[in-house]
């Protein structure tokens, strides 16, 4: 559906917008064909809204959804329905009398539709049975965990870092203090397009000559990032890098909400250090080719590295003060 | 006449001094146990034996001044005397783990949640008999003090049955233990040695009092003693609930050790100990899932009543039990996520790691099992209410909303259960583009699923209020105003929650989880504040007809069994996450698990012995409400008319 956009940034909530949109256009519709003398009946309008929202989860969001999601959601959109067409007695006994009368047989059509059925069912049970039993050529599920578990502590170039309270050195205000609140008042802005609020500002604007301290660090962290990492995290820090659809699955997306917008600046810093080769047994495979870059940088190049990432996302790492 | 009056006087003085002295004597062995504990559990709590002690102090030379090592608490970081032996360094022998031809692990998991089954039940089950109690001793309508007197009657003969079952799988446990592991089992028990004897003793004093209180009914039915009996039910459940929080602090410890060293030697400390990072969340979680589940088991027991009831009068009273547990049930259930979400909290700030394996990581998935069950709970409760509608005159007016009801329920749950972590193909992954789904991926985080479960939850609250309303029509003065006024409460409500889970993304973290707090008062204040509102409403109001108990759809009591096991299900599965995220260690980071079991199952194992131990649990469950009903088989058959709701009585008296 190219005419009507999801439009980013609002995607969440435009899409149940749209469910809550169409759901009330099918109440008002039902309603005035009801007061028209022709409702539809409790049967049609339970399947035809369960049908409805099928469709549009298939072919209305983009990219589209995994079966593993959308059978889920199914599922769900079922039991609501069922929750509504048997609400009361009345609604109930008008949701089961089509059922009824093609089980009683009550007409020759009837009839004739519980024969079908009767063929029909066993046939595509039959079928289903068949399909499972053939072999198939797909590449299996991997039920992949995205988030390792980091250890309690980690030991980087000979030091020990206790991942619960180490703080990166280099998020500092003026004074040279560490100041998680002076440090996130100068990320870029979501709300403006991942734009720096003020580019002649040397508070503001990493790269302006005069930059000083923490926005200097993030610069540095920058190159850092542009000589090693965007090759396969991608110049936007999206994860579609110029090697990235070499991998499978791609690298990380750290724009997207759910990787580094979830977790402590020390989780990134430990993972970095360590690498896919580096990551815990439990929940193998986790399929990361990253190399395990305390081999190639420093202990504060990493620090900066991962400090330009958050502020280029515009995201905040977890705290819990 | 006077004469009377004073032997009847007589009596009352015995039963209650009789009562005293069995509460003091029921309450000595705390008393007695408290000295030791002030001192920290007696001598070296998990020091080596009293024989080795003396063989010690024999070789050494008298006069000698002893050293005493000074450790450093693991959690608490304030230093104490070393008093216990380091926790053993476990090898994959059968001197540790000793074993039969099958996974120890498995026995244990089996035997440990029975108990914690049957457990939870036991204690819960007193904790509504004291509500219904003296909901039945204040209530001015005779009729239904009586029903209320009966109801409590009837809930204290199941569990009954079910403490004893609790004790012998208690024993069963701790044979378990003793011989699969051992020495797991023998550091555990030095470190908590003092308490595990209150523990022990406690048990005796909860078994005194619920068989006092339960054979005392039909003597203590009246009067003064009647307030004495419904005091006890307040004793009995002290007494249930200090021993939980015991247990608890065993689980506690192991999740995050505190009071020894980081060899695992005690440190002198009881109370560090017991009160370690996770012990109040998991106290505060423990109470509320137990009265939910408890509350579960009791409906589902009703509605196993009413559907194999033959007549009206055992199906009135039936419904009406079922009822009254499903509401004691999910009034315990709804403040329950939000302990959860304060449980989770605490574990993310004692440990990154945990909370990472949990929510995001290895156990990730079992937590989008768990929110599809939380979800089933409310939707189910919604469903139920539903249903019960339609027994009322009146109902009807509200039943043509439900669609609207269903909808946000469901948007509620679909955000709440889109994982974080999506299951999908190769082939699948990469027409994604990526791991995360650029419109589903903002539901997989904790800001939208915040959202998602406080909308259920409201929209829960309002099916209540519309139960409430069923058969009545507010008459005071300012009904309208206070209609406009609900209304417009749950609305802005509602708004509130979307606009924090939507702000929640452009936020930093810990302004995010502050900002449930707003979220989470919004939907407290629906509960509350919409409740008290409506009941106030209805203080003067119209009735439409009466309640037609025992004319509800037999599809309500499905749902009442489904509730049921669904909270089976789920405290089944959260143990098992909960135990799991230790990963391979027996207490973490202290004493490592070397048994050739220290691995985590696949989803489908898990989900199989957990589906295992529900069908077990409900299996026994049948025969203590076999148990139950066997008094009942013998009640004659009534000769009157039966009357709707009246209760049935009783075959020989309690």
């Amino acid at each position: 559906m190219t005419w009507l956009k999801l439009v980013e940034g609002y995607m969440p909530m435009q899409m149940i917008s749209e469910l809550a949109g169409s759901i009330l256009v099918f109440a008002l519709v039902n309603w005035a064909l009801n007061r028209a003398g022709m409702g539809i009946p409790k049967f049609w309008a339970g399947i035809g809204v369960w049908i409805y929202i099928q469709l549009y989860l298939k072919y209305r969001i983009y990219p589209p959804i995994p079966f593993s999601v959308r059978a889920i959601y199914g599922t769900v959109s079922g039991c609501g329905i069922f929750m509504w067409v048997s609400g009361s007695e009345g609604e109930w006994q008008e949701f089961k009398r089509p059922i009824l009368n093609v089980m009683d047989g009550i007409s020759g059509f009837h009839k004739g539709l519980r024969t079908a059925a009767l063929i029909v069912i066993p046939l595509a049970l039959g079928g289903f049975a068949y399909n499972s039993f053939l072999p198939s050529f797909e590449e299996p599920i991997e039920l992949r965990t995205v988030h390792p578990a980091p250890p309690a502590t980690t030991k980087v170039h000979g030091k020990t870092f206790v991942l619960q309270v180490v703080e990166n050195p280099y998020r500092v205000n003026n004074d040279g203090k560490y100041d998680q609140a002076y440090t996130d008042a100068r990320i870029v802005e979501q709300s403006m397009g991942r734009l720096m609020k003020d580019v002649n500002d040397p508070n503001y604007n990493p790269w302006d000559p005069n930059a000083e301290g923490y926005t200097k660090y993030v610069r540095e962290g920058g190159e850092i990032f542009f000589q090693n990492c965007h090759f396969c995290h991608g110049d936007n820090l999206n994860g579609r890098g110029l090697w990235a659809y070499a991998f499978n699955p791609i690298p990380a997306n750290f724009t997207d909400a759910g990787t580094i917008a979830q977790l402590q600046e020390t989780f990134v810093f430990w993972r970095v250090s360590k690498g896919g080769i580096g990551l815990p047994g439990e929940g193998f495979p986790w399929a990361s080719v990253m190399p395990p870059w305390e081999q190639h940088l420093t202990v504060d190049e990493i620090w900066k590295v991962v400090m330009f990432e958050y502020w280029h996302t515009g995201y905040y790492p977890r705290t819990w003060d | 006449m006077g004469r009377l009056k004073s032997r009847q006087a007589g009596k009352k003085f015995l039963a209650v001094t009789g009562l005293f002295a069995m509460g003091v004597m029921l309450l000595l062995p705390i008393f007695v146990a408290l000295p030791a504990l002030a001192g920290g559990g007696g001598p070296a709590a998990g020091g080596p034996p009293a024989d080795v002690i003396a063989s010690q102090e024999a070789e050494g030379v008298e006069g000698e001044e002893v050293k005493v090592e000074i450790g450093r608490d693991v959690y608490y970081k304030t230093e104490g005397p070393v008093v216990g032996a380091s926790a053993p360094k476990t090898a994959d022998t059968e001197e540790f783990y000793p074993r039969y031809n099958f996974e120890s692990r498995v026995l244990l998991w089996v035997a440990n949640q029975q108990h914690l089954y049957y457990g939870s039940f036991v204690l819960a089950v007193p904790i509504f008999c004291m509500c219904i109690e003296f909901a039945g001793l204040v209530s001015k309508d005779k009729a239904m003090a009586k029903k209320y007197d009966q109801l409590a009657y009837d809930f204290v003969k199941i569990s009954l049955t079910a403490y004893s079952l609790t004790a012998i799988l208690g024993g069963i446990l701790i044979f378990t233990f003793l011989t699969l592991y051992p020495a797991f089992f023998g550091y555990l028990s030095s470190i908590f040695r003092p308490v595990m004897h209150i523990y022990a003793l406690m048990f005796v004093a909860e078994s005194g009092t619920l068989y006092i209180y339960y054979y005392g009914w039909d003597k203590m039915k009246d009067g003064l003693l009647k307030w004495l009996h419904c005091s006890m039910s307040v004793v009995l459940n002290v007494i249930g609930t200090v021993l939980m929080f015991l247990a608890n602090s065993w689980i506690g410890f192991m999740m995050s050790p505190a009071g020894v060293d980081e060899q695992g030697r005690f440190l002198g400390n009881i109370w560090h100990v017991l009160h370690t990072a996770l012990w109040n969340p998991l106290n505060v979680h423990r109470i509320l899932g137990n009265m939910a589940f408890g509350g579960g088991v009791v409906a589902a027991y009703a509605a196993y009543r009413f559907l194999s009831a033959k007549n009206d009068e055992e199906r009135a009273h039936y419904d009406w039990m079922g009822y009254i547990a499903m509401s004691l049930g999910v009034a315990f259930l709804i403040p329950l996520p939000f302990a959860g979400y304060w449980l989770m909290r605490e574990v993310y700030a004692y440990r990154q790691q945990m909370g990472i394996t949990l929510m995001g990581g290895l156990l990730a998935w079992l937590f989008i099992i768990q929110a599809t069950m939380i979800g089933i709970l409310f939707l189910t409760t919604n469903y139920y209410l539903w249903q019960a509608l339609g027994r009322m005159t009146g109902g009807e007016r509200f039943q043509r909303y439900i669609k609207y009801f269903v909808f946000i329920l469901v948007v509620g749950l679909l955000v709440f259960i889109t994982p974080h972590t999506i299951v999908m193909t190769p082939a699948e992954l990469k027409a994604m583009g990526g791991q995360q789904h650029p419109v589903l991926g903002n539901y997989g985080v904790m800001s939208a699923k915040n959202g998602g479960i406080n909308a259920i939850i409201m929209t829960t609250i309002a099916s209540f209020i519309w139960y409430q309303r069923g058969n009545r029509v507010p008459a005071v003065k300012w009904a309208k105003f206070g209609n406009i006024f609900l209304i417009t409460f749950f609305v802005v409500a509602h708004l509130n929650n979307i606009w924090v889970a939507c702000y929640g993304y452009f936020i930093p973290a810990n302004v995010r989880i502050g900002l449930s707090v707003p979220q989470v008062a919004g939907t407290l204040s629906c509960l509350f504040f919409g409740s008290a509102l409506n009941l106030a409403m209805l203080s003067k109001s119209r009735e439409l007809g009466p309640i037609r108990w025992g004319q509800i759809a037999p599809r309500s009591q499905y749902a009442l069994i489904m509730l049921a096991t669904a909270f089976t299900w789920m405290m089944g599965l959260m143990g098992y996450i909960r135990s799991s995220v230790r990963l391979f260690w027996h207490v973490n980071e202290i004493m490592r698990d070397n048994s050739p079991w220290a691995y985590t199952h696949t989803i489908g194992f898990g989900a199989n012995v957990i589906s295992f131990n529900v069908l077990f649990f409900w299996i026994t469950i049948l025969f203590v409400f076999w148990l139950g009903a066997l008094g009942a088989k013998k009640a004659p058959v009534p000769a009157t008319q039966p009357v709707p709701g009246a209760a049935p009585q009783p075959a020989t008296g309690h």
